[in-house]
């Protein structure tokens, strides 16, 4: 463990950083010392808590960031310190042994950890289905091409049809009577990187089950939609490498950037439970039909990881606030209680929903089509 | 000039060199509370301001290195970057993600800013073009800029991130297809995209330069340009200082938006993790967020800031923009190679007796490094480009005979050869007729103009010393003002080396329109390197 702990780099640096300050002050006068003890010791965190440090996906990052939820994890004794990385970044590329815990957005890139980390077990403390949200007049415009319906209390994305139609290349500017967004470029779903991120991951399993109706689970089946949804992703061009920023783009932006992005539910409620008029009236989310949900899973990695697994998992006020935070919770009531609470237009539960592929499956998928860039 | 002062000039150079001069791998210094180092773009400087408020209000002091994109995504990509920054912040992410080895150093990113690049053209313009009161699409401007309705200057996409946006937005545009470019599509739209680049009479290696000598230009008589394509913001800031302000032109088939995403890196400490959450959530507060707006004439990055009335047209339609590397690079090669007006470059070079020794080492391998020597990215695309035609004419006592080249578009390797080699035979012995030399030059470029008026034409003049030739700058000055108008507004570029007479160096500059390099604290070979941009 010490080991470990000494060949990572980035806690070199934080410790000859301290050390050469420590030593510094105590050059200069006697009473630095005892600063440089203190400084050497955390500063001014209260005394008494114990660090937890955890890499997590980025949509996350703002629960952690909550004073709330620090108070919570203080509570029970604990400071969680997190870094930010693409999930399917934390399942491969990372180095891991620095953190005492590993938070994914997907279960396949949890699946992944686990096995390579032989952790005893996993929480799914939340989840969120994937949505596609996007502007009153895109809604009015893509019911006319038969690719927004009405479903069971909420509108629906019919991947099918927007894969018939991305399949022909189209643009907006050739959807019949388009006077509204006339754009030059083609229909496609704005979504992040596929050679690092979640959302995009979760992206390809939603629609590789369209084009094969069903969960690919063969090479054939990979081999068969592969070219399909390849160009869904190439012909975006760029796309960015982490959820946060097509969906900042959507909210400021706007129409003109980003018509239709792909997104986690929880991305849009929270905006909306914050109340901070970033959603506007003609923001409209759409549930793609069939979706997938994104299971926040969290891998303990050692024993201190674990205690936050639990606390996440069980501490009812921890579920509150997770649910703030636009987050479907292990335990229902706590979501339901924010939509009740803040009048979202949001189902309860979602009829439409399919498994991802096992995670070599999705990865593999993956490779090919980072290839061809 | 005296060879024997060199020395002792030198050692001195040296010994104060130590006390002040930065280690270039940490060009601001070793990290340290409260600092947050950043490697960005120079556009930047103008948040000066808003960032020492930020100072005051965060305690995170931003200390800045300026880098253009490119040249940032190498630092970035090799590792340099972590040894010396924190952060990068530059007008896009998007070329750095292009690159796998920099995109993994890439951490979280906070978008401050926002500002599309469009085209600006006169008011009386727009009206002749019949383009008032409605919007135009890129293949109409591309039309009007092939038939020489108007002219316009850009910078040069290797150099500078406005004039990189501006080609990868027309070519994206007018492509068609809506979704991506990759080489196919370049090629199928090349011959549309070299009308439109016919028009571009000034090119300059940064959005800053660019705006001054089209200011200059429009109040001088002088060769005139009729519009510029920049960042709006900047065409915004400028019309303030114009008597004619220009009309901006937003494409409606779609633009390209810097988005200015202050960046961590990976490697950067805890504390400077703190640091770049502390500043980032500062400067992305509704205040602050105003504050820009209003200073610095960039969009809003936060939806709960209304953007101002200011930008005349809100909903603006992102092309989509290249998905890898090779696209990109294919297409800024593409663009130098074939796409814009090719240049007519003149080199005068100082080869007298001063130069000896590591002088005229630094004089032929700067040379040679823009014959493809250098295999750093910008490097690539600085060399000299397919049609080029390149003049090396050396002097000392007396000018010696020019050499002259061009190169071509298809197999530019053989000459680029031949010019390395004249290049590292270059000798240094006797005097420094600066004066008549550069008068010498006018009559190779004269005979080239008229041989073939529409190229770019500029003049390196690399000196280390005094002149000491008949003929001094006010014969010079003299000689100038006589200069047909063709021949008058070429701008020459002086590179001050070793013991440049500085003030003679910026009057050459500034009667002809050009600029002064310094590569008296960095290697000729940077200085050459950057005066690309503006050939």
């Amino acid at each position: 463990m010490t080991k470990d702990l000494f060949s990572d780099k980035r806690f070199q640096q934080r410790w000859t950083v301290k050390r050469t300050l420590g030593i510094g002050l105590a050059v200069v006068l006697l009473a630095g010392v005892v600063i440089a003890i203190v400084l050497g010791q955390g500063g001014d965190e209260p005394a008494g808590l114990r660090t937890v440090r955890g890499v997590i996906g980025s949509e996350k990052l703002a629960f952690f960031a909550d004073q709330r939820v620090k108070d919570v994890f203080a509570k029970h004794g604990l400071k969680v310190e997190v870094d930010p990385a693409g999930s399917r970044q934390i399942a491969t590329a990372t180095d891991l042994n620095s953190y005492d815990f590993a938070f994914p957005s997907s279960a396949p890139a949890a699946e992944k950890i686990q096995r390579d980390r032989k952790a005893a077990r996993t929480y799914a403390p939340f989840s969120s289905p994937m949505v596609v949200a996007t502007f009153d007049p895109i809604v009015d415009l893509l019911t006319k091409a038969g690719v927004v319906r009405s479903g069971p209390g909420y509108q629906t994305f019919d991947v099918q049809a927007y894969l018939d139609l991305a399949a022909k290349g189209t643009r907006w500017d050739q959807l019949p009577g388009n006077t509204a967004y006339p754009a030059r470029k083609n229909l496609l779903v704005t979504t992040t990187d596929p050679r690092d991120s979640n959302s995009a991951a979760m992206y390809l399993a939603i629609t590789s089950f369209v084009a094969n109706g069903g969960v690919v689970s063969s090479q054939e089946a990979e081999a068969k939609v592969l070219p399909g949804v390849s160009k869904l992703f190439l012909d975006q061009g760029y796309t960015q490498s982490s959820s946060e920023g097509p969906f900042e783009d959507y909210l400021s932006a706007g129409m003109g950037k980003t018509p239709l992005v792909l997104a986690y539910e929880a991305q849009f409620v929270d905006r909306v439970v914050r109340g901070d008029s970033t959603i506007r009236p003609d923001m409209k989310l759409l549930y793609p039909a069939p979706t997938v949900l994104s299971k926040h899973t969290l891998v303990p990695l050692r024993e201190a990881g674990d205690r936050v697994g639990q606390l996440l998992s069980g501490d009812a006020e921890l579920g509150r606030l997770a649910a703030t935070f636009g987050f479907r919770t292990a335990d229902p009531r706590h979501f339901n209680d924010v939509v009740k609470e803040k009048n979202l237009t949001v189902p309860q539960t979602i009829v439409d929903v399919v498994e991802p592929p096992a995670h070599e499956t999705l990865e593999r998928m993956l490779e090919a089509i980072a290839k061809q860039y | 000039m005296n060879r024997r002062l060199v020395p002792a000039v030198a050692v001195l150079a040296l010994l104060t060199g130590c006390s002040d001069e930065a280690d270039p791998s940490r060009p601001v210094g070793d990290p340290s509370p409260g600092v947050l180092r950043v490697l960005a773009g120079s556009e930047l400087a103008d948040l000066q301001p808003v960032l020492d408020e930020a100072a005051k209000a965060t305690g995170v002091t931003v200390k800045f290195s300026y880098s253009g994109t490119i040249e940032g995504a190498e630092k970035v990509a090799n590792g340099t970057a972590d040894q010396g920054f924190d952060a990068v912040w530059f007008s896009s992410n998007r070329y750095l993600e292009l690159v796998p080895d920099a995109q993994k150093r890439l951490g979280t990113p906070a978008k401050v800013m926002s500002s599309p690049v469009v085209l600006g053209l006169p008011a009386a313009k727009v009206r002749e073009l019949g383009w008032e009161g409605r919007r135009v699409g890129w293949a109409e401007i591309a039309q009007a800029a092939g038939e020489r309705k108007f002219t316009y200057g850009m910078t040069d996409p290797s150099a500078s991130n406005s004039g990189f946006s501006a080609l990868v937005g027309v070519a994206a545009a007018l492509s068609g297809s809506g979704s991506a470019l990759d080489a196919a599509r370049i090629s199928a739209v090349a011959p549309q995209l070299k009308q439109f680049f016919s028009a571009q009479t000034l090119s300059a290696g940064s959005s800053g330069w660019l705006s001054e000598a089209y200011a200059r230009r429009a109040t001088e008589p002088g060769a005139k340009v009729d519009g510029l394509i920049n960042y709006e913001s900047v065409l915004l800031s400028l019309n303030a200082t114009l008597p004619e302000p220009l009309t901006l032109i937003y494409p409606n088939d779609g633009v390209v938006t810097a988005d200015y995403p202050l960046t961590l890196l990976t490697s950067a400490s805890s504390e400077a993790r703190e640091a770049h959450r502390k500043l980032s959530e500062h400067l992305r507060g509704a205040d602050v967020q105003r504050r820009i707006m209003d200073s610095t004439h960039r969009r809003p990055a936060v939806p709960q800031v209304q953007p101002d009335a200011k930008f005349a047209v809100k909903d603006l339609v992102e092309l989509p923009f290249p998905g890898s590397q090779s696209a990109v690079d294919g297409l800024i090669t593409t663009y130098f190679d074939q796409l814009r007006r090719p240049s007519r470059t003149l080199y005068v070079l100082d080869t007298s007796g001063s130069m000896q020794g590591d002088r005229i080492d630094g004089l032929r391998q700067a040379l040679a490094g823009l014959t493809g020597a250098d295999s750093s990215l910008a490097g690539k695309f600085n060399r000299f480009h397919g049609r080029e035609q390149v003049t090396l004419l050396p002097f000392n006592s007396t000018a010696r005979p020019p050499v002259k080249y061009e190169v071509p578009a298809d197999d530019p390797r053989p000459v680029l050869d031949q010019i390395r080699g004249t290049a590292t035979s270059l000798d240094a012995a006797g005097g420094t007729a600066i004066y008549s030399s550069l008068r010498d030059g006018y009559d190779v470029l004269r005979e080239q103009i008229n041989a073939d008026p529409d190229r770019f034409t500029s003049i390196v003049l690399m000196t280390d010393g005094e002149n000491t030739g008949n003929e001094n700058i006010d014969d010079f000055e003299r000689f100038h003002s006589g200069l047909p108008q063709t021949l008058k507004g070429i701008p020459i570029f002086p590179v001050l080396f070793g013991e440049s007479a500085t003030a003679e160096m910026e009057r050459v500059a500034k009667i002809s329109g050009g600029k002064v390099f310094d590569a008296r604290s960095r290697s000729l070979s940077a200085a050459f390197k950057e005066i690309r941009g503006y050939q």
